[in-house]
């Protein structure tokens, strides 16, 4: 990315001042274009649009070269390749294109469970829908009912990659670079440092590698969720609910950001003073979003009513009782015109969020995972473990909510939304591994925030992230995709100056504070961990009574560290909030500002 | 002492070999098995057999120092995978010969950058910038992506040493060095041939003769000189001379047996004389003109390796050969004419030699218009009128390497990646190249910003819209339009070169 500054050339556009900082607080001026040389790879390779280059000509350079990378990783395999009987998520979302396309509306929910059962939101069933229709007409063959099961298609490959990569170029995209562009003026970042970080944010690879590699549609929830904040950013509070509200839509775990979107949006009704129609507004919009959201499911129930298809045609006796909510059917009508569609809501309730199932499905990096590993806590009742993850859930959320609510200050967000994300994370109920994605989304995009290039900052985001693929590894691994894990973490690691590839985060120029001691000693030993853990995975086989045994060993170092990223967020949630008197933290917050 | 540039070659090199090695599971070519199976020759045969092994269709027809190249990996492939290096294994791609071939790429590229760090040093003052963006640029070449990362060949390696030698040009005490690292590479792929006119006369020049007069022979110089590529030359063909093996080996570098065209038009003169025919068949009945029937079938298919022409007359490989030498010659004239030929001279022949030969050459393959693009690059930031002559060429080139790669996984990897380059690199050009001290020729950036407009549309159509519109009928359409459009933007920064050249 060499574009040597200009000499002969004036460029034709004025490049606009950076927005004054909201507060008094910040420095305006970031740290780096000030300096004579780049403080780290990616910053030397944009270094030659210092100045003078406008966004316009940046940008399309910027989306083609991350478009090339996540293409490229896409080469690779992806989950459940050629793993029969049931294959594996890219299996899943194609067998949802399949039944969208050639089932009944009222059928999607209830078709074939066993079978990758649509356990997603309706969004992600239109979504589905769109993208197998397109599909359909370059080969009617790959979405056929029961007989494109876990096809593999080399062009299916190609279409499905191409579905991603679209819908992420029309969503997540879009909102990241509105996102950056919104939030580093109202830092007062200037235009290079954001677009240095908007290229970091862009590669980064736990989002590639779970999207491109091993095969989701995460980005299309993350991009709404960016979109929310960043209407939020604009003041613009209602279309922050509509865009959340096609998160949630989309995937089910756009909740973990549930509880700051409501902090906040309450706390702009209460702060500074009482605004009554403001939150009967956002209360309407969001009901109203919701309404639109099921709308088509509703409809088509009752229009499949009407034509006489049913919504479970592998049932011939009497319908069985809802799943949920048993007690309903008491107060309805079984008969009534409106009971299918109560039946096809409960269903869809019942099929996004299964609180049937245990904990935690598989190894994951979270609390109660780990804490497994000293107490065998799977022994005691499903029901006390449930409500014992509510209760911690909890009180690791309240806080930066609190925060949030009292100080409803929109550079506080990504800060805010990262602690909430990763308390969900480490003691919420049924966690994935993937789910680390969540709280790594507005972690990564504190690099766009005051300061957000310096080493403190991209020493703890660049901590997280690569801890996030490091603890996806074995899912990787699984499907032999460690050639890309280890490609894209290393050059993300690389291009931010990040361990394995520098330490030089963690000293500062003259004199290194003992608070950066600190953080080396411990995130060095935790990177030190990770690369003796990859070599023994390599290396050494686990004794044959405890097969799990490295992976259980990646769990519990992944809890730890996502636990200090928690506490790490909530700090700066604390200090920036100004919630503290800033005499306590005088000392600590000069060595973290620096 | 200069400040530092950034981005450094080694930083763009490292986030290049990223992608690199992500493209491992790539399409590849069947160059991808020629290569395996020298690995296995050259690994499991003795020398005196490297020559005459044909029991796979792709035999050995590199010179020896690539077939040593080929031996020394191939001991490190026997600890990869011992089962590549079976004489009597076609097509094995197990994945670690493909791990293993595929970086050897990417490793032997890295002499690629040494010689292009060899070139910014050797740079001075205002221009060490512009020299600093075109090594980059030569890095990041759309070309050597598409030819050596996803299609496979080793050209990154091979151009690394070109570089090298026309760097070591750039000094007199280093001149001899370039002679004889020119003729090593000659030894490796005797593509390079095309360029030999060249280093003739400028050595001969500059080396050999007097800078006073022509008529004074600075011996020693000769005996050093050719003592040298003696040597080299022994050390290459020496043992296979020992045994007889000379003619086979020639045999096998030269099959003139080829066409006149390649399996796809190479954008040169001749597919402009192919698309003019084609277009006179048409016509041919209202101008009166005869058309050969024989010839009629060959022709549409598009497609063939021998072309031969329904109207116009046929090409023999002796007329290519003379139009070939006589375009080379008349540059070199003017390099011989200067009693110390200067450096950005040199080059200027060396790329205009290799336009000659891509232009009338016998059985040309579009990969080589990398011998024209990759030298221009080391001139074509000396002024604004060598930028204007680069510029359609820059797109040319690349655009006529897309038919190399036709599967639908690699079409946004060629397109966004040469997009991207063109962008970058024009834009960042066009700010570092300094304005000419001489007055601007005729129209000719109007001319080539008119060319790189029309490449939009045409990428569009020969990926999208034909497919879309045709379907699978007419595929020679596409590869016409590319390879007729590329020929005309070669074709016209061949004259804007040469003009430039003889006027500064």
């Amino acid at each position: 990315m060499a574009k040597p500054s200009p000499s002969a050339h004036k460029p034709r556009r004025k490049v606009k001042q950076a927005a004054n900082a909201p507060s008094s607080l910040r420095n305006v001026g970031p740290v780096e274009t000030m300096s004579r040389a780049p403080a780290f790879p990616l910053a030397a390779l944009l270094w030659p649009a210092r100045g003078t280059v406008s966004q316009w000509e940046l940008l399309p350079l910027i989306l083609m070269a991350v478009g090339l990378f996540r293409w490229a990783a896409g080469l690779w395999g992806y989950s459940g390749f050629e793993k029969p009987p049931i294959f594996g998520d890219y299996e899943a979302q194609r067998h949802w294109m399949e039944i969208t396309t050639q089932l009944p509306i009222s059928q999607w929910y209830f078709h074939d469970l066993q079978w990758w059962g649509l356990d997603y939101p309706p969004l992600t069933a239109y979504h589905s829908w769109l993208c197998g229709k397109i599909g359909s007409l370059i080969d009617p063959s790959w979405f056929a009912l029961f007989s494109s099961r876990g096809s593999h298609d080399p062009t299916l490959k190609i279409f499905m990659r191409a579905t991603v990569i679209v819908s992420e170029y029309l969503v997540y995209i879009p909102a990241v670079v509105v996102f950056v562009r919104r939030f580093s003026r109202l830092n007062g970042v200037a235009n290079w440092s954001a677009a240095v970080a908007l290229v970091a944010i862009l590669m980064q690879p736990a989002t590639i590698l779970i999207d491109h590699v091993h095969f989701q549609y995460n980005t299309v929830m993350l991009g709404f969720v960016i979109a929310s904040m960043s209407s939020i950013l604009a003041g613009r509070n209602l279309w922050a609910a509509v865009f959340f509200v096609a998160a949630l839509g989309f995937k089910q775990m756009a909740l973990y950001y549930a509880f700051s979107v409501f902090a906040y949006l309450l706390g702009s009704c209460v702060f500074p003073r009482i605004n009554l129609p403001r939150l009967i507004a956002i209360a309407g919009v969001t009901v109203v979003a919701f309404a639109i959201l099921i709308l088509p499911i509703v409809i088509g129930t009752l229009l499949d009513v009407h034509r006489g298809i049913d919504s479970r045609p592998d049932i011939d006796g009497p319908r069985p009782p809802l799943p949920l909510f048993q007690g309903l059917a008491d107060y309805l009508d079984t008969e009534a015109f409106y009971y299918p569609v109560v039946e096809q809501l409960v269903q869809m309730v019942h099929r996004i969020f299964p609180f049937a199932r245990g904990l935690f499905e598989d190894k994951v990096a979270n609390f109660w995972c780990a804490l497994n590993v000293i107490v065998k806590i799977k022994k005691y009742p499903a029901e006390l473990l449930q409500r014992g993850a509510l209760v911690a859930t909890l009180i690791s959320i309240i806080p930066p909510n609190l925060v949030l609510f009292f100080r409803p200050r929109k550079d506080l967000l990504p800060l805010a939304f990262a602690a909430t994300a990763w308390g969900f994370f480490l003691f919420s109920y049924q966690v994935h591994e993937k789910s680390v994605l969540l709280p790594l989304m507005p972690m990564t995009l504190l690099l766009a925030s005051s300061h957000g290039l310096n080493k403190t900052t991209r020493a703890w985001v660049g901590f997280a992230n690569i801890l996030g693929c490091w603890t996806m590894f074995p899912l990787l691994q699984r499907v032999d995709l460690a050639v890309p894990y280890a490609v894209l973490t290393l050059l993300w690691a690389y291009l931010l100056g990040l361990p394995p590839t520098s330490l030089a985060v963690y000293f500062q120029e003259g004199s290194t504070s003992w608070t950066q001691w600190a953080t080396l000693f411990i995130h060095g030993s935790f990177y030190l961990v990770m690369a003796f853990w990859h070599v023994l995975v390599k290396s050494v086989r686990p004794p044959p009574d405890k097969p799990d045994l490295w992976v259980v060993a990646n769990v519990g170092v992944g809890a730890a560290g996502f636990s200090l990223c928690y506490l790490w967020c909530l700090g700066r949630l604390f200090l920036q909030g100004e919630i503290l008197p800033r005499s306590w933290f005088a000392k600590k917050d000069k060595a973290k500002t620096q | 002492m200069t400040a530092e540039i950034y981005p450094s070659l080694a930083q763009c090199a490292i986030v290049a070999a990223a992608l690199k090695v992500l493209l491992f599971p790539a399409y590849k070519s069947t160059d991808f098995e020629v290569h395996r199976n020298w690995l296995a020759i050259t690994n499991s045969l003795p020398l005196w057999e490297w020559y005459y092994e044909k029991s796979s269709e792709w035999t050995l027809d590199y010179p020896p120092f690539f077939a040593y190249f080929e031996w020394v990996m191939s001991q490190v492939a026997k600890l990869v995978d011992p089962a590549m290096l079976k004489v009597y294994n076609p097509e094995y791609d197990s994945w670690q010969t493909v791990y293993f071939q595929r970086s050897t790429v990417i490793i032997t590229e890295l002499l690629l950058v040494y010689a292009l760090q060899m070139f910014v040093d050797s740079s001075h003052g205002a221009s060490k910038r512009a020299a600093q963006a075109a090594a980059i640029s030569i890095l990041l070449s759309p070309g050597l992506f598409i030819i050596d990362h996803i299609h496979f060949q080793y050209n990154g390696a091979m151009y690394g040493i070109l570089i090298a030698s026309l760097v070591l040009a750039r000094k007199r005490d280093t001149l001899l060095w370039s002679g004889l690292l020119f003729a090593a590479l000659l030894c490796m792929k005797h593509i390079y041939l095309y360029l030999a006119p060249a280093y003739f006369v400028f050595l001969l020049r500059a080396y050999c003769l007097s800078p006073k007069s022509i008529f004074r022979i600075q011996f020693v110089n000769c005996v050093k000189l050719g003592a040298g590529i003696a040597a080299i030359f022994g050390a290459a063909f020496g043992p296979f001379a020992l045994k007889g093996q000379i003619p086979q080996i020639i045999s096998r570098l030269f099959p003139f047996s080829r066409g006149l065209c390649h399996a796809y038009w190479a954008p040169n003169v001749w597919a402009m004389y192919s698309f003019v025919d084609r277009v006179l068949i048409i016509l041919a009945p209202r101008l009166g003109l005869s058309v050969k029937e024989d010839a009629l079938h060959s022709v549409t298919r598009g497609l063939v390796g021998d072309t031969s022409f329904a109207v116009l007359p046929d090409i023999t490989p002796r007329m290519c050969f003379a139009l070939t030498l006589f375009f080379q010659t008349v540059p070199l004239l003017k390099l011989f004419a200067q009693s110390t030929p200067t450096w950005d001279n040199f080059i200027g022949a060396v790329t205009l030699c290799g336009y000659a030969s891509f232009l009338f050459g016998w059985h040309v393959h579009e990969k080589a218009i990398l011998l024209v693009i990759i030298p221009f690059s080391l001139i074509a930031l000396k002024d604004r009128r060598y930028l204007g002559a680069f510029r359609p060429l820059a797109v040319a080139g690349h655009v006529s390497l897309f038919p190399l790669l036709f599967t639908p996984a690699e079409f946004p990897l060629k397109t966004v990646y040469t997009v991207f380059w063109l962008i970058l690199f024009l834009v960042a050009f066009d700010r570092l190249a300094p304005a000419s001290s001489r007055a601007r020729f005729f129209l000719f950036d109007r001319f080539s910003t008119l060319y790189i407009t029309v490449s939009i549309p045409l990428i569009v159509y020969c990926s999208l819209v034909h497919a879309a519109v045709f379907g699978k009928r007419y595929e020679f359409l596409p590869l016409m339009f590319t390879s007729s459009y590329s020929a005309i933007g070669v074709f016209g920064s061949w004259v804007g070169f040469m003009v430039v050249y003889f006027t500064s």
